[in-house]
């Protein structure tokens, strides 16, 4: 599954560990999911979308 | 402070020397190049190799770390400790005393019963864990494990019953599984490691 996580991630000028912090996981977990390594469960995905005040499907797609 | 500007130790390294010694010994004592008692103590020595690189995990590791993985890491140190002790002394006593009937029952629960405190601990770990992704990591590893034992077992097997190798005590299924969780989990990190940006 493809993700946005990175490019919003920088738009606010964060970094992985803020990110982190503020999903309340590892800086490896957000590493992992921003690099294609791992899908997230639908509750994390939730709470990233509400994160960035955006829907799933906008930060996440499948690849094809 | 994110990565890029933590001066990172080394666990892998630490990681690497604590299995390579562990599969020094076992040719060794395969090839029965040295005797039970010596291949004992080496095994007990390499051990001590895993205690900077649990200091290095945990520096590396830092914030990242939950309180699970703390737990985790400290209740396997110990369970280690404990399973190569009771080892030990399974070991010294069978090699001293013709051990039968309860006495024995008794003797080989020695390096057992901390076997069973690790799968324990493991277990605790997959349920205290709330970082899906950490706990997703240790059940790669766990598998990997597995994966090495049953393969290793398999083979070494036939190859028993064929008459191609000696016969292998079956308490070398922890250590072989111990191999095969670190290496799952060096090469998940390896992975991590090559796609991290900062």
């Amino acid at each position: 599954m493809k993700n946005r996580l990175k490019v919003l991630r920088a738009e606010r000028d964060w970094s992985q560990q803020h990110l982190a912090d503020e999903l309340g996981v590892s800086r490896q977990s957000v590493n992992a999911i921003e690099t294609g390594k791992y899908d997230p469960s639908l509750p994390l995905a939730f709470r990233i979308a509400a994160l960035f005040d955006m829907r799933i499907e906008e930060i996440f797609t499948p690849d094809d | 402070m994110n990565a890029a500007t933590t001066p990172r130790s080394k666990p892998g390294l630490w990681l690497g020397l604590f299995f390579a010694a562990i599969a020094v010994i076992a040719v060794l004592k395969t090839t029965a190049a040295i005797n039970p008692g010596t291949a004992y103590m080496l095994l007990a020595g390499s051990f001590c190799l895993l205690v900077p690189f649990v200091r290095a995990t945990r520096r590396n590791r830092g914030a990242c770390s939950s309180p699970a993985a703390a737990r985790y890491t400290k209740g396997i140190a110990i369970s280690s400790a404990l399973y190569v002790a009771g080892l030990g002394i399974a070991v010294y006593l069978d090699n001293r005393m013709e051990l039968e009937g309860t006495a024995g029952f008794l003797v080989a629960l020695l390096p057992v019963l901390p076997i069973f405190g690790m799968i324990w601990v493991m277990a605790r770990y997959l349920m205290e864990e709330t970082d899906e992704y950490l706990r997703h990591l240790a059940m790669i590893g766990a598998l990997c494990g597995l994966g090495l034992v049953l393969g290793v077992g398999s083979f070494w097997g036939f190859l028993e019953t064929f008459g191609m190798v000696p016969h292998v005590p079956g308490w070398w299924a922890v250590p072989i599984w111990a191999v095969g969780m670190g290496l799952g989990r060096a090469f998940m990190s390896m992975r991590d490691r090559a796609g991290a940006d900062e």
